[in-house]
């Protein structure tokens, strides 16, 4: 732990998905509050681990993305917090501070948006964003100019929510740009089934991938995973995932295929073969289509007839399973 | 006023921001050393044609347009001029949506004598054996399903240095050994080129064929009609791009213009490769359409392509069928479920193209653009003017500078705001979310 490190912490709060995993009828209940003192533990043990360590907090809501928390601009707003005589001064501030913030935020949400898509794309490339004003500090001015640049800058996400089809590309895009950023993205899925977006991040950009078994003991799969720097990850043997799923999903249906007809144009995804690409309106040749669909595997076509129309739910499920359209390539 | 720029408009150069920069001279001597040896550099050569050379414009004090601020420092002029350089880059219009995505490309490298000459430093061949190896890498980083053959001229003759392949560590090996690239006798374009264009010979329709020569000499030693290669060129719709580091020569110039390629001469070092990354991003697909009579859409088809299963160093081993070896890590072709190494690539058993989803989506940044952010002039008719960058929460300067120079396209206020969701971002967000992350914060999108 000789160097420091910055850590960026993106929290999905879904009022919805965090009511369900609170419910009692889970083997492992988590409710928000716990949630929240456990991690609040959990960052103030990496603002110990070293005095130059920093942490930046974004808040993933319905809608919208905040950021809750950062150390580098809290220091102006430092005063208004009462020191207590029992508590080292710095955790104060910090557990204060997003409390309060995630307080505000939550209560401000109205009925109806609280139903709206989670705001993780907007969250991830705000922390995206503060990591390259962190290691570029070019035009801001001198004082992070002498500021050591941390070197081991990472994301942590929190999520419970289940992808959203319509966020692959931004989500795709934020990943290539941690990489070339030299970010590692790890992901802790606390509740619902596996994220295959996320699990993607996690396996491109060298983080780990952890969904957990008890929720309850959080805490515990935080210092043990997530606490050490990636630096020091390589001499621990964190849990790695082994089976990743490459699959896409075409643009159509948002099926998830392992056989598609891609357009040489703009690479755009069809599950079966298209007369004109719906994306950059371009018309493919005649010869190419009846080519195609002759040699199109049989299976394919009674996949199509029989679930021709789109259905968001079963597609909602493929995704989030990662599952392949089951009578694909297996007959 | 000085007399304006005689430098080249489409440089990313610090060169050209120094001459772009047209304020008023109050100046003192302090940017004098630094400007003075830029002049220097890019003296005796000049690229565009409409343009003057730098030898025949008139002479410029540089130095005048920084200016000091009221504390007699020049940080506050410099970071504006780097903004400015910066921010141009992303004025240019984001609007194409066409654009070939699965491109081949020869890159030619210039072997001849003429390579040791040592105006770049440390001479001209090694500081092109550099900038190949970083375009090579950025070129596959934003065309992950292209092809890069190279080949050199050398002594007369157009020499095979590495087959076309997809595998960027391939393309890098056949160039990591410098001494058997040593630069020698003359060069050959027409040699190199006609030996480029049959190993393209056989590529479907639907990929791009293109050419890129660093082309560092004055003569070229041909065996035959150097322009009935350059009709041939025409017909097999191949783009010609060159990257000249003496000087601008008709022959090349013409090869560029009737296919459609770009030409420049390299002024400096920074230019230089300026000039070689632009040649990067896939080029507009409209650019084919323009190039002698070819029909309007010529490029378009429907592949088939296979999204593999990946196994993980755990599984049981296996023969893989590209290099018959016993490994437990692969991929397996969802058509015929054969296992091979490495992708993307074209299944050794049935054909089928193998991509992995984020190989395809590496280039999806190009097909959705983020629009470009516009700059805030003035707070007036904004109600309620965030105090802060929404990327990354830096606060804006409260008023705008003294000296601000609010032309092109620059925000006195430092604010530049998507016309989507009317947040307002930073330079710093401007620049990263345009270049980079190919995502606004605010929209999500």
């Amino acid at each position: 732990m000789d160097k420091a490190s910055h850590l960026s912490v993106v929290i999905d709060l879904s009022p919805t998905q965090w009511h369900l995993c609170s419910q009692s009828s889970n083997p492992h209940p988590l409710p928000l509050q716990l949630f929240l003192s456990q991690l609040l533990a959990f960052f103030n043990s990496h603002i110990a681990c070293k005095d130059e360590n920093s942490l930046a907090v974004f808040g993933a809501f319905p809608g919208k993305s905040i950021l809750l928390y950062s150390s580098t601009t809290i220091a102006a707003e430092e005063h208004s917090v009462n020191a207590d005589a029992n508590t080292y001064r710095p955790f104060k501030i910090l557990d204060s501070t997003i409390m309060d913030s995630i307080r505000d935020q939550l209560e401000a949400l109205e009925l109806l948006e609280a139903e709206a898509p989670i705001g993780l794309v907007g969250a991830i490339t705000k922390s995206l964003c503060y990591i390259n004003r962190l290691t570029i500090p070019s035009s801001s001015t001198t004082r992070a100019g002498e500021q050591a640049v941390p070197l081991d800058p990472r994301i942590l996400i929190f999520s419970v929510s289940p992808d959203q089809s319509s966020s692959y590309i931004p989500i795709m895009n934020s990943i290539f740009s941690a990489q070339k950023l030299k970010v590692t993205i790890d992901v802790c899925k606390i509740y619902g089934s596996d994220s295959v977006f996320l699990q993607q991040a996690a396996h491109l950009t060298g983080g780990s991938y952890l969904h957990l078994d008890r929720p309850d003991a959080l805490l515990q799969y935080l210092t043990m995973s997530f606490l050490p720097p990636p630096g020091i990850r390589q001499l621990l043997s964190v849990p790695t995932q082994d089976k990743i799923d490459f699959r896409a999903a075409c643009f159509c249906h948002k099926r998830i295929v392992d056989i598609g007809f891609v357009c040489s144009v703009c690479l755009s995804i069809f599950c079966n073969p298209v007369p004109v690409c719906s994306t950059c309106r371009t018309k493919f040749p005649i010869k190419t289509l009846q080519r195609l669909n002759a040699s199109r595997p049989l299976p394919m076509s009674n996949a199509t007839a029989t679930s021709s129309v789109p259905r968001s739910p079963a597609v909602q499920d493929a995704l989030r399973n990662g599952t392949p359209t089951q009578n694909n390539g297996s007959k | 006023m000085p007399p304006r720029r005689i430098g080249d408009a489409d440089s990313d150069s610090d060169v050209s921001i120094l001459d772009d920069f047209d304020g008023v001279g109050r100046g003192k001597g302090k940017g004098k050393g630094k400007a003075i040896d830029r002049r220097v550099k890019d003296k005796g050569k000049g690229k565009a044609k409409e343009q003057p050379y730098a030898w025949e414009a008139a002479y410029t004090r540089s130095w005048d347009t920084v200016q000091e601020d009221e504390a007699g420092s020049l940080q506050g002029a410099v970071q504006e001029l780097i903004a400015r350089g910066r921010r141009r880059r992303l004025l240019a219009p984001a609007s194409a949506i066409r654009r070939t995505i699965i491109r081949h490309l020869i890159l030619v490298i210039d072997l001849s004598s003429s390579m040791m000459d040592r105006d770049m430093r440390p001479t001209r061949f090694d500081l092109m054996l550099q900038y190949a190896r970083e375009f090579i890498i950025e070129w596959f980083d934003q065309n992950p399903l292209g092809q890069i053959g190279i080949v050199g001229m050398r002594s007369g003759l157009g020499e095979r240095i590495g087959e076309m392949t997809g595998n960027p560590q391939e393309v890098l090996k056949a160039i990591s050994e410098r001494h058997k690239l040593e630069p020698g006798g003359e060069p050959s374009l027409q040699n190199a080129i006609d030996m480029a264009r049959s190993s393209m010979s056989h590529l479907p329709v639907h990929s791009s064929r293109e050419i890129t020569i660093i082309f560092g000499s004055l003569t070229t030693c041909d065996p035959g009609n150097i322009h009935d290669t350059l009709e041939d060129c025409i017909k097999d719709r191949i783009r010609i791009s060159i990257v000249a580091l003496a000087a601008e020569m008709k022959i090349c110039r013409d090869l560029c213009d009737k296919t459609g390629g770009q030409f420049g001469v390299a002024l400096n070092e920074g230019h230089f490769k300026d000039l070689l990354f632009e040649l990067i991003p896939p080029p507009v697909a409209r650019a084919l359409a323009r190039t002698g009579g070819a029909p309007a859409n010529p490029a378009a088809d429907l592949m088939i392509m296979g999204f593999p299963t990946r196994l993980p160093d755990t599984s049981p081993p296996g023969l893989c069928v590209c290099h018959s070896k016993l490994k437990s890590e692969g991929f397996l072709c969802p058509r015929c479920r054969a296992k091979v190494c490495d992708v993307p690539t074209d299944c050794d058993i049935c054909g089928l193209m193998i991509v992995s989803s984020p190989h395809l989506a590496r280039s999806y940044h190009h097909l959705f653009p983020v629009k470009a952010y516009q700059a805030v002039i003035s707070l007036e008719d904004t109600p309620n003017p965030a105090p802060s960058c929404h990327g990354c929460s830096t606060a804006f300067r409260e008023a705008a500078p003294a000296m601000a120079n609010t032309s092109d396209g620059m925000s006195p206020l430092g604010r530049y705001r998507c016309p989507d969701c009317h947040n307002d971002f930073c330079t710093d967000c401007d620049v990263f979310v345009h270049d980079v992350v190919h995502c606004c914060p605010g929209c999500g999108k």
